[in-house]
């Protein structure tokens, strides 16, 4: 029954399915319960929150990110299905905490001062949530002060910082060296992305990485965690 | 400040382009379905409108074009049509904050799909609202029996985004509602500016693209 319910629920999750009314990739699961349902069904059945993430979203996300790199998903696939495991993640976080059960880790993701550009951000942060990280968006021209605040109070693992254009990626070396100011820069991983960066302004600057899409940001957060 | 007619057509195939699919990739019923839907009510969404100048060049150093006023654009590109040009159309138009203010709203609520949609059919429609400017640019040059450029915007090829401030001050204070940042980006976010060059015909005016001789072959903003 627990294996059937997780099944599906990765079913689901590939096919991008949030609820019930949602038509999926292909149609052929319509009609039928959606990730939301069987994330509820499960909790019913006393699965526990650690087992769907595991073996039912985890592996369903890895599944459509594989998909994605192979050009069969395209954007909008990738995010309905990660706009479900999202939705998943809603109702399961606090049953999480209850059971003290960590998270991936906690990122913090922002585009940066005069940079009001933000749809790249926000596929990243629920590409990000849904693989199972905490996620605090903390906006669009986000000024150095309150990245460097929220970072001292919330002590996440990962920063991200957004730019679309040359004029404004400029904001992120200020905001890494804003980090080395404050005793901060050993403590959180910054990633950098957006249009007008680069793998070698990301070594200018000293960010730890570059990542041209959020699949590739979830594939290096998970290569830090094993090194 | 004109209104514009809010009835644009909207290509489908070049908002599933921004959204990421190419051309010969026929999407999942689902996202046809959204982007229909959204296709067919984003009318209600938009409040067009546009503000132009049409200026005297007063003359073009190099890199230097003035049109007046103390206003001096800078762009070596820019120069090299605008010295063939008498007059300089400046543009702005914005498609109103509606939109864009649904897309934050979706996004705040985790719908990323749908704004990202969404923001898509604002681009496409912005974009769609630039050629309705350069037809009648176009139009106005052809009554004076003169020829008009392509249009082109700061923060594009070697023109400054800072640029953009002078820009607007060539509007005489008609922006059409659109405010600029502190980083020269422009609110509502689904705005256009530019400037258009207007000449006698035989000066390579109408076609003129300095993409052709950029050796940036990467650029996203490359015109064919």
């Amino acid at each position: 029954m627990s294996e059937d319910i997780l099944n599906q629920l990765k079913e689901n999750v590939i096919q991008g399915r949030k609820t019930r009314d949602d038509m999926g990739i292909d149609e052929t699961l319509s009609g039928t319960p959606g990730v939301l349902e069987l994330t509820e069904s499960a909790l019913r059945n006393n699965i526990s929150p650690e087992a769907i993430i595991k073996q039912a979203l985890t592996p369903g996300m890895d599944v459509v990110g594989e998909k994605f790199s192979t050009k069969e998903y395209f954007i909008p696939d990738m995010l309905a299905s990660a706009d479900a495991v999202g939705a998943a993640m809603d109702i399961l976080k606090p049953l999480l905490e209850e059971s003290k059960v960590e998270t991936k880790g906690k990122f913090v993701i922002a585009t940066v001062k005069g940079d009001i550009h933000d749809i790249g951000k926000n596929i990243v942060a629920i590409l990000l949530k849904g693989a199972g990280y905490q996620v605090n968006d903390i906006g669009i021209d986000v000024p150095e002060d309150k990245i460097i605040n929220t970072v001292r109070e919330e002590q996440p693992d990962y920063l991200g910082l957004s730019a679309l254009l040359t004029t404004t990626m400029t904001e992120m070396d200020v905001v890494i060296k804003a980090l080395k100011e404050n005793n901060l820069r050993d403590k959180v991983k910054v990633l950098i992305g957006g249009a007008a960066v680069s793998d070698d302004y990301a070594k200018e600057i000293g960010a730890d990485a570059y990542c041209t899409d959020g699949f590739q940001a979830i594939k290096l957060l998970e290569e830090f965690k094993a090194a | 400040m004109p209104a514009l007619n809010n009835e644009i057509d909207i290509d489908k195939q070049r908002i599933l382009n921004r959204i990421g699919y190419s051309d010969d990739y026929e999407p999942s019923a689902r996202i046809n379905s959204l982007v229909d839907d959204y296709i067919e009510n984003y009318h209600d969404l938009i409040a067009p409108s546009y503000s132009y100048r049409i200026r005297n060049i007063e003359s073009v150093d190099g890199n230097r074009i003035d049109i007046g006023n103390s206003l001096v654009l800078e762009s070596r590109k820019l120069g090299s049509l605008l010295e063939r040009c008498e007059m300089v159309a400046v543009f702005a138009l914005t498609i109103g904050n509606y939109l864009e203010d649904l897309v934050a709203y979706l996004a705040e609520n985790g719908l990323v799909l749908q704004a990202t949609v969404l923001d898509a059919i604002g681009s496409g429609t912005a974009e769609k609202l630039a050629v309705q400017i350069e037809g009648k640019i176009r139009i106005i040059a052809g009554i004076a029996g003169m020829v008009a450029s392509w249009r082109f915007s700061p923060g594009y090829c070697d023109w400054e985004v800072s640029q953009q401030e002078l820009l607007f001050r060539a509007l005489d204070g008609d922006t059409t509602g659109i405010k600029l940042t502190d980083s020269m980006l422009m609110i509502p976010r689904k705005s256009v500016s530019g400037i258009i060059g207007i000449g006698l015909p035989g000066n390579d005016i109408e076609n003129y693209n300095p993409c052709n001789t950029c050796l940036k072959k990467d650029c996203p903003g490359r015109r064919r």
